[in-house]
């Protein structure tokens, strides 16, 4: 389990580093226009710090998720907290979620698999 | 990749985070989908609904990757517009890499 505060710093960096540029992470007037409370966490941003708890199951070693799978289920604002939790299922496989502190789901349905 | 990797708060030193496949498979292609006029995908509208990535092997830091990305599929349910996008990434001796399988919806 982990627990991450969004910041409009973070999703920057994201957007710089991934190449996902959209405007509606990075700009205000551009996310209401197009019907957005103001600029949001890529979806991406989110998976990957869902997939920080694969890879920490795996031992720490990335080379061992082997599958990653998620819904995209609520979009996440700057200033929002989030918390990513991980369950091993009886198949071997490992379930993911993220949630906010109020229950929303963020991520749903999230699932890895790992060699 | 290691601005990547801190970005998602994973530690650079131990290896490509799985979810670079953002940077090496999806962004790579999906923006000639976005800017592709025939593909007329509305960008302001479009919602990132579902993502899958797989794995026959992660790359390595400084290795070169080939993305080849296609529309699976292209669906339009009450007003809505269901896009599958599946990209095969292969390394330079042409052997498999990862797969993406990205939903795509565009708001109406």
């Amino acid at each position: 389990m982990s627990k991450v505060v969004f910041s409009r710093e973070q999703i920057a960096a994201y957007a710089e580093a991934s190449g996902d540029r959209n405007p509606i992470h990075l700009d205000d007037d551009f996310a209401r226009s197009v019907g957005l409370p103001g600029v949001i966490a890529h979806g991406m941003l989110q998976m990957g710090l869902l997939a920080n708890l694969a890879v920490e199951a795996a031992g720490g070693d990335p080379r061992r998720v082997r599958r990653l799978s998620v819904r995209f289920a609520g979009m996440v604002e700057p200033g929002e907290e989030v918390e990513f939790g991980s369950a091993s299922r009886a198949d071997g496989r490992l379930e993911l979620w993220a949630r906010k502190a109020d229950g929303t789901p963020v991520l749903t349905k999230g699932m890895a698999e790992l060699a | 990749m290691a601005a990547f990797a801190r970005a998602i708060d994973a530690d650079p030193d131990a290896g490509v985070p799985p979810t670079y496949a953002a940077a090496y498979a999806l962004f790579t292609t999906a923006p000639q989908l976005f800017g592709d006029p025939e593909a007329a995908v509305d960008f302001g509208r479009l919602v990132h609904a579902e993502q899958e990535f797989s794995w026959d092997r992660h790359p390595e830091p400084g290795e070169t990757i080939t993305a080849r990305a296609k529309v699976a599929a292209d669906i339009e349910r009450r007003g809505a517009r269901f896009l599958t996008y599946e990209t095969t990434c292969t390394a330079a001796d042409g052997s498999p890499l990862a797969t993406s399988r990205a939903l795509f919806v565009v708001r109406p």
